[in-house]
């Protein structure tokens, strides 16, 4: 019987939020998938869509972003700019073919540990459902092929 | 009599060709550009159009390739090695132009180190030409000493018969009578007449070009930034140009392992003479276009006695901007008048 | 007097009075209805400037082009509205100061040039907001909505096969009048972004990242497109960025010097359905 596939996952979250939700959800011995490698950053507004594609080039197959609920955030508005970056890349990254499904976004509080854990499971499961991102991991492939002709 | 070969043969010899093991490559039509592809059937040619848009050029240096994979272990570097796909290939129905184009090349690939990956491929290639009935207002080559038939850098040339039935087939090079052995039986012997050439008109004294380019006194020539001022600094003319020839060499991974490429690069862009340490010796886009025509009519020949030019007129074709090398020869004509 | 008369005529005046160094402009190209960007600094020279239906690069990009305007001198540059549109993109994003600019504005439709009123980038406002109320379709409307309709694996498989043409030689970047940065994302390798080879990696990545940063800042001119040597549909995109901004964030655009850049500023209430 084969191996079940192991969705590779990157998540780039805010430190003052979201990073400290998974710290609770881990202090609170919660259980989630361990396909999902943390990334922490100061704020989501310190994340550029290059993250996003830089983890796809790498071979991920499914990236999170999260951070303080809108309102929140500790550098009173950097989730506001990251929203609206999200929205307008969120919308590029569809009409060039790369599926929604694949790149997730979430507000997440120190608070929601509980919210955390659900998140990262249901999200690692999708993901399992795609499958490998076969498409991009073709053009993967195809940089370290030799010339075709 | 001389020897033909007919366009409805020309299928058989694709077969014949694929079947001793060679990849057959020639103009085609893919998604709104046409260039050079490997095909399976000679239908899916397109040998009427004037020139395609891709050159030749692309299929003995591409756009980017491997070199060598390298992974940073503890004490040592491990590498290894890529070298060009394996294989003889026939290239069919390119222009006299591109053709020419490589044998520009040549000397420069194996000028101070003989680059592998140009000269595999030269060795496995043919070239077949076919010599242009038709020409459009872009075409230069009669301008360059070359013309419609040129025979230079091709293995086999064609010229169109007058009746549109086929091609008058000169074998020029051994590679090209080999090639033209393995379909011997599909030729035949014929007294059918040749289709006049493409009039293409000079466009430039070439020689009066390149006196004045050899000047000292014309390099600081206030015409550099007067031709050159629309030039917006892409790379559309370098990249289509069969005898451009500028590569960067780039190292594509991580702190663990990587591929070093080769990929084109430009003197057009601002970034080709910027030093680490800030300072760039051709800062300014009239210094860069000086540079292009510079290198292509002075510095060039003057290494290896040809013009590093083969007068397709892509780079007027394609410029965003109406550019090209045409019209700033044809200013200089002008100047030394 | 046809306006192309009316244009060489004030051009001349200008030139001569001293009121302007230079006028940008568009002369006869090489070939049919080829037209080329043209530098008329001397009054004897207007003649070589042409006004058509053929007229249709957008020329504003040159006013960035180093060291032009530091002088502080003015100069006149014939634009139709994307590109007074993109005066004011320039002018609010601080890359030129718009009181230096004298726009002899025009618009083509079909075959007629008429000319528009108006000698400074404030003059044309109101012809913008005509422009954001009709809506006008672009080329290629059908391609779009082809592709709108596609699922995400045929959207790839299609951007994969148009990518997988480009050469890297960045006539998109440089023909348009937005991507003013000295160094490019793509020219910056401490670290690597994006990679700069053209395997179809690269090229996606190139060409992803240039829609991201023209997002709310295109101004649909079309130079990217015509200039691509392989025909890439690159419009397309920049297409469906404009009507995301305009949709999501009622964002046009080219408005006025100062209209705030969609992506650096925000609204409490920007209202998404997809953050979980």
């Amino acid at each position: 019987m084969s191996e079940p596939f192991e969705p590779k996952i990157i998540a780039f979250v805010c430190t003052y939020c979201t990073y400290a939700g998974a710290d609770l959800a881990g202090t609170s011995r919660l259980k989630y998938a361990p396909n999902v490698r943390i990334i922490r950053l100061p704020c989501t507004g310190r994340i550029s869509p290059m993250f996003i594609l830089k983890a796809l080039q790498k071979g991920a197959d499914g990236v999170l972003i999260s951070g303080c609920h809108p309102g929140d955030c500790h550098f009173t508005h950097g989730n506001y700019h990251a929203r609206r970056r999200w929205m307008v890349f969120r919308a590029l990254l569809d009409f060039i073919g790369i599926p929604p499904e694949r790149v997730k976004y979430s507000w997440i509080s120190a608070a929601e540990g509980v919210k955390f854990a659900e998140f990262i499971n249901s999200v690692t499961e999708d993901i399992r459902k795609l499958g490998p991102f076969e498409q991009y991991n073709q053009l993967i492939e195809q940089t370290q092929a030799p010339a075709s002709l | 009599m001389t020897k033909i070969l007919l366009s409805d043969k020309l299928d058989n010899c694709v077969q014949r060709w694929k079947s001793a093991g060679i990849t057959v490559i020639g103009p085609v039509q893919r998604a709104n550009i046409s260039t050079y592809a490997a095909v399976e059937h000679a239908s899916e040619f397109d040998l009427g159009i004037v020139l395609t848009d891709r050159s030749i050029k692309e299929l003995f240096f591409p756009q980017t390739e491997p070199m060598l994979r390298y992974t940073i272990k503890k004490d040592a570097i491990d590498t290894d090695e890529f070298m060009p796909p394996a294989g003889p290939r026939i290239i069919f129905g390119g222009r006299p132009c591109d053709a020419s184009g490589m044998a520009i090349d040549d000397p420069l690939f194996g000028w101070d180190y003989k680059d592998e990956y140009w000269f595999k491929r030269r060795n496995e290639s043919v070239i077949v030409s076919i010599a242009c009935a038709k020409a459009d207002e872009f075409c230069m080559c009669t301008s360059l000493n070359l013309s419609p038939d040129s025979s230079k850098g091709s293995d086999v040339l064609l010229r169109p018969l007058e009746n549109g039935k086929g091609w008058q087939v000169e074998e020029l090079t051994e590679r090209g009578r080999e090639a033209f052995t393995t379909i011997a039986d599909f030729l035949q012997e014929s007294s059918d007449k040749v289709a006049p050439l493409a009039e293409v008109e000079k466009k430039f004294d070439l020689e009066t070009c390149v006196d004045w380019l050899q000047k000292p006194e014309n390099f600081e020539s206030r015409f550099w930034k007067e031709i050159s001022m629309r030039c917006i600094g892409c790379a559309s003319c370098t990249y289509l140009c069969p005898t451009c020839h500028c590569f960067d060499i780039q190292d594509e991974g991580d702190t663990y392992s990587g591929f070093r490429r080769k990929n084109w690069d430009s003197c057009s862009f601002a970034l080709f003479t910027m030093h680490t340490s800030g300072h760039n010796p051709r800062s300014t886009q009239s210094a860069r276009w000086r540079q292009r025509i510079m290198h292509k009519f002075n510095y060039f020949p003057g290494k290896f006695s040809a013009n590093s030019c083969s007068g397709c007129g892509r780079c007027t074709r394609q410029c965003p901007v109406d550019m090209g090398i045409t019209e700033t020869l044809q200013e200089i004509s002008k100047l030394m008048q | 007097m046809s306006i192309e008369e009316q244009y060489r005529t004030r051009a001349k005046e200008l030139l001569s009075g001293g009121a302007v160094k230079m006028v940008i402009g568009y002369a006869k190209g090489t070939a049919g209805n080829r037209r080329r960007p043209v530098f008329i600094s001397s009054p004897d020279e207007v003649d070589r400037l042409v006004l058509d239906e053929a007229c249709i690069a957008n020329l504003s990009g040159y006013l960035v082009s180093e060291g032009l305007l530091s002088d502080e001198k003015r100069v006149a540059v014939f634009l139709r509205p994307e590109g007074i549109r993109a005066i004011n993109i320039l002018a609010a994003e601080s890359q030129l100061d718009s009181e230096q600019i004298v726009i002899f504005g025009f618009d083509v439709s079909g075959n007629e040039v008429k000319a528009l009123k108006g000698i400074h980038v404030e003059e044309f406002t109101e012809v913008i907001e005509a422009i954001k109320e009709s809506a006008p379709e672009t080329t290629n409307e059908e391609l779009l909505e082809k592709i709108e309709k596609m699922s995400p694996q045929e959207r790839f498989s299609f951007w994969q096969e148009e990518f997988a043409k480009c050469i890297k030689c960045y006539a998109c970047r440089q023909a348009c009048p937005m991507c003013y940065c000295r160094r490019c994302i793509v020219d910056s390798n401490q670290p690597q972004w994006v990679n700069t080879s053209s395997h179809s990696l690269g090229n996606f990545e190139w060409n992803i990242v240039r829609a991201f940063h023209l997002a709310g800042r295109c101004v649909e001119c079309g130079n990217c497109d015509r200039a691509c040597p392989v025909n890439i549909p690159l419009r397309l995109i920049n297409r469906k960025m404009a009507q995301e901004v305009l949709g999501a964030f009622d964002h046009f655009a080219g408005m006025s010097r100062t209209q705030e850049p969609v992506l650096a500023s925000f609204k409490k209430d920007d209202s998404e359905t997809f953050i979980l």
